[in-house]
């Protein structure tokens, strides 16, 4: 145990996790100190314990936990005392480069990154293994989801579009303002009410569906849901189009393409307050540039300009994929965004306009 | 590491219970077996003064974790359950600004002068006469408020059920569960720090998605399994009759209980898994139902479980075990 320096390994640890992308931040690694301090890690084991408990926040962190914990030079050194020195430059090249200058210098840190040292502990002689590929570690986390966006960050973002109006029922007590009155008169009378507010904002959701879409439909849906059903909107003021490739003269009611609707009448019901927001890839997931695209989306584009300018765009593939493409031309025609947590902040800036003031004036 | 013997520490005794608790910790021991890893988090949390969050599936246990600890250290506990309105103020306090405002109404008297020795003493005791003139005899603390306010020793504080509030809760909350400590009421211009930093313990049921990930860095994070172990089954049946001071089933009726339990349990395929109060609950009606406890070796036999409206609440549960007849 002489040899076991708890701080030091802390470091590493804290330094290989968020490689690993957990999100911890100086406080966490400062609290794993004081743990420390405080008893709660006087052996290895102890101390991954203890950091389990502090730093993993799922069972599936937990489990990604373990691997990486193995892999710290401490857990080695009691196990293995002699190593071939040979294989401990190689993978230590590797590992300088990856943790942070200002991190002291430490006794020679047999670093490996792989999960497969725990087979070759049984063996005697370490075999020659395979140069170390960081892609193995690296794509743990995206194998198990593509998530650019999650469901309660759509929520969060959903609650920006708003236009409340305060003309629901007169039912909502002000006791401040009925608190002002009282003092103001002298005497209570009755108390002051105002009218319940509502969300006045009209939002048009035009998505694109099937083709270089399938692998999208996830996140469509769940903007649908989020939008209909947990944003601060009112369901009836949101209306939800579908279309293939391009919205034409007619867009769909349903998700399979079938109830077709004239987008002339979807549009009599938008005006100048309504926000349109579009979700397409636009061409950009197969890369085609075709002429005749993007002539039926500009004129599209046209025509929902005449009702209303909060037009945004939504693209599910990452920006540096619509170069080339249709999309990076009709990026240049409408405000577009790619669907990530920040481009759907932007985008629901744009098709909500400008702040509106806020209705709050007590009613008399 | 000298602190390490004066510092508050868990163990998972009931019996370990201090010569005078605190007057608002639970007058009743908790029957809770507590795991090693749990103790430590548990204990982690007390030294840190870190929320503990706590998820796992409903009835393995998560609640009952805080009045244990508090039982045990003597600690008062104030629980906190979370709905789907409940704004992270509430737990502080609430200020009653039409009480004032009717107090003013119908005293119809000159206010009286404040009296400053009345009005920092003894702030939860429910007060008879307001008075208008003085606004902290409106408000009313909250759990996380209660806890700020002890003087002499850390609270524990349960905030049950996190995940049915509104999205913004969390965040919210991390402003109050950090430094320094405090907050402020605006009614009557206080400042209310945290003389002992409370213990927090935080259950979720991961009803609405996750968590958002700044509430989560802060939070240490315990998954509570199921006792899925004969062993710790029997101990936990034994203990809970231990401390209610009944008498438990025969040991031969527990043992089958366990084993059939335990085979429903893992064989899967079940909607809504019975969690540990169904379990005892289900073991009471065996044992005390009928005038006369269940055969043990009837129920190792019996192809249908007896009172399986005890164990499944869900039709397609209900139907398969109904099937196997």
């Amino acid at each position: 145990m002489s040899s076991f320096n708890p701080q030091d390994l802390i470091t590493r640890a804290f330094i290989r996790l968020r490689q690993s992308g957990f999100q911890l931040g100086v406080g966490e690694l400062l609290a794993a100190r004081q743990a420390v301090e405080g008893g709660f890690g006087e052996t290895p084991e102890e101390l991954a314990e203890t950091l389990k408990i502090l730093w993993c926040h799922s069972p599936s962190e937990q489990t990604q936990f373990d691997p990486i914990w193995e892999s710290l030079p401490v857990n080695l050194n009691p196990k293995l005392p002699e190593k071939n020195p040979g294989q401990e430059s190689k993978p230590e090249k590797h590992q300088q480069q990856e943790e942070k200058p200002q991190e002291k210098p430490s006794p020679p840190p047999s670093q490996e990154t792989g999960t497969e040292i725990k087979s070759e502990l049984e063996l005697a002689s370490l075999p020659i293994r395979a140069p170390f590929t960081p892609a193995e570690t690296e794509d743990i986390s995206t194998l198990q989801a593509y998530y650019p966006i999650s469901r309660r960050s759509m929520i969060y973002s959903w609650r920006y579009l708003r236009r409340p109006v305060g003309d629901g029922p007169l039912n909502v007590l002000d006791v401040d303002a009925t608190i002002e009155q009282t003092t103001r008169q002298g005497f209570y009378l009755a108390p002051v009410y105002r009218r319940q507010e509502r969300n006045n904002a009209h939002l048009l959701l035009l998505l694109d569906q099937n083709g270089s879409m399938n692998p999208f439909h996830r996140f469509t849906r769940d903007l649908v849901e989020t939008a209909l059903y947990e944003s601060s909107l009112q369901p009836e003021k949101v209306d939800v189009f579908y279309f293939h490739n391009v919205p034409a003269a007619s867009v769909y009611k349903d998700l399979y393409l079938t109830e077709p609707i004239a987008l002339q009448r979807v549009l009599a019901a938008c005006d100048n307050q309504t926000s349109i927001l579009i979700v397409s890839d636009a061409g950009a997931a197969r890369g085609y540039r075709e002429l005749k695209r993007i002539q039926a989306t500009t004129s599209c584009l046209f025509k929902l300009n005449q009702y209303t300018s909060l037009i945004a765009w939504l693209n599910p593939m990452p920006e540096e994929r619509w170069i080339g493409s249709s999309a990076e031309i009709i990026a240049n025609l409408v405000p577009m965004y790619q669907m990530d947590n920040n481009g759907l902040s932007n985008a629901i800036d744009i098709v909500r306009g400008q702040p509106l003031q806020h209705l709050h004036s007590p009613l008399s | 590491m000298a602190t390490v013997s004066n510092r508050l520490k868990f163990t998972g005794d009931f019996n370990a219970q201090p010569e005078n608790p605190h007057k608002h910790s639970p007058t009743h021991p908790e029957p809770y077996i507590i795991s090693p890893e749990l103790k430590k988090a548990v204990n982690l949390a007390i030294y840190l003064r870190r929320p503990l969050l706590l998820e796992g599936d409903a009835g393995c246990g998560k609640t009952r974790l805080a009045s244990a600890v508090a039982y045990e250290l003597g600690l008062p506990l104030y629980r906190w359950d979370v709905r789907s309105t409940t704004r992270a103020l509430d737990g502080l306090y609430e200020y009653d600004a039409i009480l004032r405002l009717h107090d003013v109404q119908t005293q119809k008297v000159a206010p009286l002068p404040i009296d400053e020795s009345q009005t920092d003493e003894d702030e939860d005791e429910e007060r008879l006469n307001h008075n208008p003139a003085n606004p902290k005899h409106y408000r009313k603390f909250g759990a996380l408020g209660k806890a700020f306010k002890l003087k002499d020793c850390p609270a524990v504080v349960l905030i049950d059920e996190i995940d049915k509030a509104d999205l913004d809760f969390p965040n919210d909350l991390l402003t109050v569960l950090d430094e320094p400590w405090e907050f402020k009421i605006k009614e009557t211009g206080e400042t209310i720090r945290a003389n002992h930093k409370p213990i927090v313990i935080i259950t979720s049921n991961k009803e609405k998605g996750n968590l958002p990930a700044p509430f989560l860095r802060r939070c240490l994070y315990y998954y509570v399994d199921f006792p899925n172990e004969k062993k710790r089954l029997q101990e936990i049946v034994e203990k809970h009759y231990q401390v209610r001071e009944e008498t438990p089933p025969p040991s031969a009726l527990v043992e089958n209980a366990v084993e059939r339990f335990l085979a429903v349990w893992n064989e899967g395929g079940l909607f809504k898994k019975p969690g540990t109060s169904e379990f005892l609950d289900w073991l009471k009606a065996l044992h005390t139902f009928e005038p006369k406890p269940y055969n043990a070796a009837q129920l190792k036999k019996d192809k249908l479980l007896p009172y399986r409206e005890l164990l499944f609440k869900l039709q397609q549960d209900w139907k398969k075990y109904a099937k196997t007849s």
